[in-house]
């Protein structure tokens, strides 16, 4: 069943077509991942998905609502989990304030005080420093914060902007086996990344995006071995 | 060939976050010296150390041999560098004409006469009162700015009266890189030129920056279209988490496994080539 | 020593009141990054409100008080739905230009509700004091610092253990992350002014109590003294602002104690002055933090200027020249002589804040500067008025180019506040400087305007005299922003990081605008002390400012014709209307919020 449908999105920047016709659908159940080199117009995607910028045409559709008529709060409210950029912690409140943010649209207090207890066995780190300002945390004790934070909505589908950005390889392989672990519970992934074979690793799906418009996509496991895939990035061969 | 910029050891921290680490780059007269790398490298920031909107915490910037390290940018540019940025800062309610006379403004000379102290009074009288002196230099900058315009054909001269906010994205970065040509830098750094430009565009730029290499220019370029930058660099530097990981010839630099890792992930590198 | 204590708990009560203010301002620029003019103006509204309850209703303080608190929350609530919601996206300055004119129609309506004169508001409280060492306290004195520690205890329980307040602080830490938790961050800046508007609301009914003594005036004081305190603490920063209010009591009682009561206002911006300077993100700032990302051609509104052909401008001139020969009334001469006067201010503020792009709250104080120079030079030196008169625009460039140099590296809302708290001590000054101002007598008897011996003290001649220094000054700006000077001020105004780039050095540029605008400001105010013969430091107050900015926003910032359009019609089109000095400031009050909201380039549009 798809979860999330991208229609025919065109945006813009002021004058600048930042998207082309995008089309990319989501799978209830999978880890989609949207692929692309800079400024290729990936956080745009997000950005649309999460009503923090309107596309000129095209729908989203998910779960039944039309995201385009919706503001951010709304599609929060209807089951979308956000893992920003650059994880965009509440620097000045504690870890725990940051994680009991992420239930801001609930009003089930026990079960939220259960949902706290499961994120701190999901993630141990987090626990000893519940009581710490969320800017004081490494990148990847914040990466784990933004990802508990966000799964503390019980959200259906958590968008992630680049989760591995900037963190040291040995959290990059952490996060990723936490991306796994969520999706396996049940939670529907899309994620942004630019690094591509990291994502491909754990991906079922894949879209390519280069310069607003998706030019490949398929099975994650096909993709891993494309060429096209570094052409992308890397520039065609001279 | 003389060296006319320099930098030595050159750091910056961001609280804890280690932007730029120690990191070494020698600009040769006429050279054409790229910075590639994955988003959040410190490209731009090292772009900012060296044209002053931001003091390294560390090292030495030299400009021809002059030290330049937290200086301020408009000192920096009346010492011939100038620059573009990232996401363009063109003055949007200004016309391109004056947007490109702005470029022009440390050469101006018969207007703003070396006076210490009473500098400023005299500009102001002058500016006022536009004897043939000042006249004719505003004359000559006006035929300069031109034929600035003229480089990038006709996208630019029938706009010069227009404002700045009326263009289109690709034009808006023409009107910066040409108002960055006429301060006649000794030295031109360049922030992703072309980023949000189709591959026509690209493409034109990529023979306008050509151009500019073949007429001599000393060029320091930051692009993420490899295609380009392989075309035009005489040396590359490929930057990651703020540190230089290769550098060398457009075609080694490519090839160098720490840079694909950089780009395409850390992980089963190699398998996606 | 006893009268030490008598001081300090004075200032400590004081700096209570002030916090109260300066919480209600700090929480509002935390949620939404906007120095909020009318707050002060909600503070006075809660004052009448509370004189109305026991003058009419014979209240109880428990009733009173609470009444008032809700009435101001609800105002706080219009305000921000009404006044400032419908401004997101666009220009940076149309918030900060709305709570302005909020502020203009509220404290009109209060004068025109409750007339200008003052009113008691006696404390229901009982009369008694008790002594502590060698000062005492009363119940109101006890019920002030009470007000103050519970509301400071309440809001920090609602911020760190309530829903609404964890919204509140998430959102002015990352707006649009709190978005993506599910905040409706529309309804937090609603909650947010409610608070904020109902602390000050209940501010103001405790220092008409203190004074026994309340007035419309009282609210600009109010905002002055809130925003002080804040820039002391740190924008935005809910302890800072707390603490910025009692430092700031404090520095005025004692002040008070050894220079007397009439420096108790040129303390208060001593500090802010003092505080801009020295550490301009407030006492707490930990690092010098960067300056925020300019955002690139949203200062002004962007619009296609409309040219005004030559032939028109001479028409204009011409007809404007031969008004008195029409026929015309000595009253309209001399309305029309004021008009002249309020648009050599105008031009001189649309080259700051239109074309440089620094918006000065403080203009007024150059049309003194100018005022006293030319005075004092005709009635101390003896100099002829046609010297003294040029004279004295040369003073004004010099002296008010000085006293903002100091300010130049601030930039958008804190330029603003350090023109506004200058531009307030000038007037100071020159109250307390009396062995050269005469202080608070003012000066008399400057002589006439006159010219080679011929005096000009008809209202023809004051009239042609004026409107000839006006199309003069008018051309010369003119010329001057056809020059290279124009297109480096507007380089300024649109991106000061480009036009360093370009070896634009701010410094320089902005000293050489300021010192332009000053010369207009200063002949400006030297006619008008020669027009007036008598003038003192209240002649132009911070309302003139006010007026002047809403004249350059009518006309469209940095246009000249634009300005002259504006103070023309904004002086003279009152007059028409035969209103009382409620109802014109009412009037441009109402001007400045409907061109915010709906033509912010002005009628001839910005350039």
């Amino acid at each position: 069943m798809t979860l999330l449908t991208l229609r025919k999105i065109d945006t813009f920047y002021g004058p600048v077509q930042v998207h082309f016709g995008l089309d990319i659908e989501v799978r209830q159940g999978q880890i989609v991942c949207l692929l692309g080199g800079n400024a290729s117009g990936k956080s745009t995607t997000m950005k649309i998905i999460l009503g923090l910028l309107r596309p000129r045409a095209g729908t989203v559709r998910f779960d039944g609502h039309d995201l385009t008529a919706m503001t951010t709060p709304k599609i929060i409210r209807a089951g979308i989990g956000s893992v920003p950029e650059a994880r965009r912690l509440f620097g000045a409140m504690t870890v725990r304030e940051n994680l009991l943010m992420g239930a801001f649209a609930r009003s089930d207090r026990v079960e939220i005080a259960h949902d706290l207890d499961r994120m701190l066995e999901l993630f141990p780190r987090v626990r000893q420093r519940l009581a710490s300002r969320a800017g004081t945390l490494s990148g990847g004790e914040q990466q784990m914060v933004a990802m508990a934070r966000a799964l503390m909505g019980r959200p259906k589908l958590i968008c992630m902007d680049e989760p591995t950005m900037g963190l040291s390889p040995l959290f990059v392989d952490r996060v990723l086996e936490l991306i796994q672990t969520v999706n396996r519970d049940g939670v529907t992934i899309f994620m942004v990344e630019q690094n591509a074979s990291l994502a491909l690793a754990i991906a079922h799906y894949a879209y390519v995006l280069q310069t607003g418009r998706i030019i490949l996509h398929g099975e994650a496991a096909s993709l891993a071995h494309d060429p096209r895939i570094r052409d992308a990035y890397l520039g065609g061969k001279t | 060939m003389s060296v006319m910029l320099e930098c030595r050891s050159v750091t910056r921290r961001f609280g804890g976050i280690v932007a730029v680490r120690p990191i070494d780059l020698t600009l040769h007269a006429g050279e054409f010296l790229s910075i590639i790398g994955p988003n959040g490298a410190g490209k731009t920031t090292l772009f900012n150390l060296i044209s002053g909107h931001d003091a390294p915490d560390a090292g030495r910037i030299t400009l021809e041999g002059v030290e330049i390290a937290g200086h301020a940018p408009e000192t920096i540019a009346a010492r011939g560098l100038a620059r573009t940025f990232q996401h363009g800062r063109v003055f949007a309610n200004m016309s391109v004409r004056d947007n490109l006379l702005v470029g022009a403004h440390h050469r101006l000379r018969a207007v703003k006469p070396r006076l210490p102290g009473l500098g400023a009074v005299a500009e102001l009288a002058l500016a006022l009162l536009r004897p043939p002196g000042v006249r004719a230099e505003e004359a000559a900058l006006n035929r300069e700015i031109e034929a600035i315009a003229a480089i990038f054909g006709d996208r630019l001269t029938p706009r010069l009266d227009q404002p700045a906010y009326a263009l289109s994205y690709a034009n808006r970065r023409r009107v910066e890189i040409a108002r960055a040509l006429a301060l006649r830098p000794r030295v031109l750094l360049l922030d992703e030129p072309t980023a949000g430009m189709n591959e026509s565009e690209t493409l034109e730029m990529q023979h306008i920056i050509g151009d500019l290499k073949a007429g001599g220019q000393t060029i320091l370029l930051i692009e993420h279209k490899l295609d380009l930058v392989m075309r035009l660099s005489d040396r590359v530097i490929a930057m990651d988490d703020g540190a230089k990981i290769a550098e060398g010839k457009p075609d080694a630099v490519r090839q160098d496994p720490a840079v694909i890792e950089a780009y395409l992930g850390h992980r089963a590198m190699g398998e996606a080539l | 020593m006893s009268s030490w204590l008598d001081y300090t708990i004075n200032g400590l009560i004081i700096g209570n009141i002030y916090a109260l203010v300066a919480v209600g301002l700090a929480l509002i620029f935390g949620v939404s990054h906007l120095i909020n003019f009318a707050h002060g103006s909600v503070y006075a509204v809660g004052a009448y409100i509370g004189w109305a309850c026991f003058t009419y209703l014979h209240a109880p303080l428990a009733v009173t008080a609470p009444t008032v608190m809700i009435a101001c929350a609800g105002l706080g609530v219009l305000i921000e739905r009404v006044g400032l919601r419908p401004l997101a996206g666009s220009a940076r300055i149309a918030p900060l230009l709305a709570t302005i004119g909020i502020s203009l129609v509220l404290d009109q309506l209060l004068q025109i509700i409750f007339t200008p004169d003052p009113r008691a508001l006696t404390s229901p409280l009982p009369n008694w004091r008790i002594q502590i060492g060698g000062g005492t306290i009363g119940a109101l004195d006890l019920l002030i610092a009470a007000t103050g520690i519970v509301s400071a205890g309440v809001l920090y329980f609602f911020l760190r253990f309530t829903k609404l307040g964890w919204a509140v602080r998430a959102t002015a830490q990352d707006r649009d992350a709190a978005r993506q938790m599910g905040v409706d961050t529309d309804r937090v800046n609603m909650a947010v002014f409610a608070i904020a508007s109902a602390l000050g609301g209940l501010s103001g009914l405790l220092v008409g109590m203190y004074f026994n003594h309340i007035d419309p005036a009282m609210s600009f004081a109010a905002t002055l003294k809130g925003v002080v305190a804040q820039v002391v603490g740190g924008m935005g920063n809910v302890p800072g602002a707390i603490f910025g209010s009692l430092l700031l009591g404090l520095t005025e009682s004692y002040g008070v104690a050894i220079f007397g009561s009439s420096y108790r206002n040129l303390f208060s911006f001593a500090l802010l002055l003092l505080i801009l300077v020295l550490r301009p993100n407030g006492l707490f700032a930990s690092a010098r933090s960067t300056p925020p990302e300019p955002l690139t051609g949203s200062f002004v509104m962007p619009s296609r200027p409309v040219r005004v052909p030559r032939i028109a401008v001479i028409a204009a001139i011409a007809v404007a020249a031969i008004v008195p020969l029409a026929g015309a009334a000595p009253y309209v001469l001399q309305v029309l002589t004021n008009a002249w006067l309020f648009a050599m201010l105008a031009i001189s503020l649309t080259l700051v804040a239109g074309t440089l792009g620094q918006i000065s709250l403080g203009h007024a104080s150059l049309l003194l500067i100018g005022a006293y120079a030319s005075a004092l030079l005709a009635l101390d030196l003896h100099w002829p008025v046609w010297a003294s008169v040029p004279a004295a625009g040369l003073v004004t460039a010099l002296l008010g180019t000085a006293l903002i140099a100091p300010a130049f590296r601030l930039r958008s809302h804190y330029l603003s506040i350090a023109t506004l708290g200058i531009g307030e001590m000038v007037g100071l000054v020159i109250l307390n400087w009396e062995s050269l101002t005469r202080g608070p007598m003012g000066v008399t008897n400057i002589p006439p305007l006159q010219v080679g011996g011929v005096e000009l003290d008809n209202p023809r001649a004051a009239y042609w005299v004026t409107l000839g220094v006006l199309v003069l000054l008018a051309l010369l700006q003119t010329r001057l922003l056809r020059s290279h000077l124009g297109r480096t001020f507007r380089a300024i105004r649109d991106d000061d990081v480009a036009a360093r780039a370009h070896g634009i050095s701010l410094g320089r540029y902005k000293a050489i605008a300021f010192a332009v605008g000053g010369f207009s400001a200063g002949i400006s105010g030297g006619i008008a002390a020669h027009l007036y013969s008598y003038i003192n430091n209240e002649t132009f107050t911070s309302t003139v400012s006010i007026s002047a900015l809403t004249m350059v926003i009518l006309g469209g910032l940095g246009n000249v014709a634009g300005a002259v359009f504006g103070a023309v019609a904004l002086t003279a089109l009152p007059e028409m209307f035969r209103g009382t000095a409620e109802y014109r400031m009412l009037i441009y009050g109402l001007a400045l919020l409907l061109l915010v909201r709906f033509r912010p380039q002005g009628v001839f549009g910005t350039t």
